[in-house]
């Protein structure tokens, strides 16, 4: 079998377009994903009681419908009910964020709860409000050790955000299908993509562990 | 806007039997890829360097490539580089597997490896083999451990079979926008979509929580 690289080379610009969507859309993603995750989860566990429910109900539908299905939904049946159009790019972006948000929500809950309740019992103990005992207490410690698990939150945004090629948004896996079905190489184009993701991916993964068992120790209480 | 509800209705037969494939493969994935996470955590497990070596990268490979690449990676790479041809269902099964497959073996290696080398060393002082050691004293421990997490694989994996859609594999998901395509109701079909695979999977995230509150390992 003879393999013909040229597809790749002749299209370079479009593909790099592609990789530099990819990274804007999960670097945003994961970034929006975390700040919603943590609304989310300050609003469960110090919010109004009657809110719970709620938060936790979106929370669980979110874990139990797939991405996919959330994209496609956010991009062609949410404009007619809202009236209004997204972009592709943007489409993706609030599906993204709000099913990848619902996973650190549960990253953010368990990183504040592992923190003992003894702490937040001495910091009122001292006088300090609950916000100074959730400011300079909790979450200090709580970040160290959901640091690791946000890396997890990267890795899963740049995997799905592969899936928005569904709805066309211009990112690497939409545009090697482009490429793939236009110059009938598509063993050479797709393993070239695999090597880009894995090449992305790989690294962000091993950081992740690493991170992981730096920080291990400094979590402890 | 006008909207036709009725459309669900008239259309449940179709449904049903897409809901059915997503079940089907779900159970039909995890039915290899169990066996398939255990041959590849043994084999890291083993003395012989070259099939740790395998397995680390197939492994690494897999866990780290977006699944919708696989899927249509086996799709359209793997019927020509090995000059077989198979069915849109079987590539999204081989697809499936692969994947499901890596994240079992780092399951089980973890669970394994989760159990201290202390209780080995005093089964084997015991005089127990290592095979009874492994299967008496490691193994029934370890799977306690590995329940949640291979449950939270489970639910992974019944999403991720959505993705299989991209080859027309008719499950729910296709089955829901080819109905769409045909009728033209596009938020009726798609709302019915979502609620289908949330009527299937809350139930699901529900368990799942359930058996790491039960099972999970507590530091």
């Amino acid at each position: 079998m003879e393999f013909d690289f040229s597809p790749i080379v002749d299209n370079w610009r479009f593909l790099a377009n592609g990789l530099g969507i990819t990274l804007a859309l999960s670097a945003v993603a994961a970034v929006t994903s975390i700040l919603f995750g943590l609304v989310i989860t300050l609003f469960r566990l110090y919010g109004p009681r009657w809110l719970r429910p709620f938060l936790v109900f979106y929370i669980d539908t979110m874990r139990s419908i797939p991405v996919l299905v959330v994209l496609v939904w956010i991009y062609f049946a949410f404009p007619l009910l809202a009236g209004v159009t997204f972009p592709p790019f943007w489409a993706a972006l609030v599906g993204l964020t709000l099913h990848i948000a619902a996973y650190a929500a549960e990253v953010i809950r368990a990183g504040i709860e592992s923190v003992r309740p003894g702490q937040t019992r001495a910091g009122l103990a001292l006088g300090m409000s609950r916000a100074q005992i959730l400011r300079k207490i909790i979450l200090p410690q709580a970040t160290i050790r959901m640091l690791p698990a946000f890396g997890s939150v990267l890795t899963i945004a740049i995997k799905d955000t592969a899936i928005a090629t569904v709805i066309a948004v211009p990112e690497i896996m939409h545009q090697t299908e482009i490429v793939a079905g236009q110059s009938y190489r598509p063993i050479e184009v797709f393993t070239v993509a695999m090597i880009a993701y894995f090449l992305i991916l790989f690294p962000v993964t091993r950081g992740v562990d690493r991170l992981y068992h730096r920080l291990a120790h400094l979590g402890r209480s | 806007m006008n909207l036709d509800w009725n459309v669900i209705w008239t259309y449940r037969g179709a449904l049903l039997e897409g809901a059915g494939m997503t079940v089907l493969l779900t159970v039909l994935t995890m039915l290899m890829a169990l066996p398939g996470g255990i041959l590849l955590a043994l084999m890291r497990l083993s003395n012989y360097r070259v099939l740790r070596g395998i397995s680390l990268a197939f492994v690494e490979l897999f866990r780290n490539l977006p699944l919708i690449l696989i899927i249509y990676w086996a799709f359209y790479v793997m019927p020509m580089a090995l000059h077989v041809q198979m069915s849109a269902f079987t590539t999204a099964l081989v697809a499936l597997v692969l994947n499901i497959s890596a994240y079992n073996a780092e399951t089980f290696r973890a669970g394994i490896n989760s159990i201290r080398k202390g209780q080995m060393e005093a089964a084997l002082a015991i005089g127990m083999s290592r095979r009874q050691a492994m299967f008496k004293v490691v193994i029934p421990q370890a799977a306690r451990r590995i329940l949640p997490v291979f449950a939270s694989t489970w639910v992974s994996l019944f999403k991720d079979t959505s993705l299989v859609s991209v080859i027309a594999v008719s499950e729910l998901a296709y089955t829901s926008m080819q109905i769409r395509a045909q009728t033209f109701r596009v938020l009726e079909m798609l709302t019915a979509m979502a609620v289908i695979y949330w009527m299937m999977g809350y139930p699901q995230a529900k368990l799942v929580d359930w058996i790491h509150r039960k099972y999970g390992v507590k530091e």
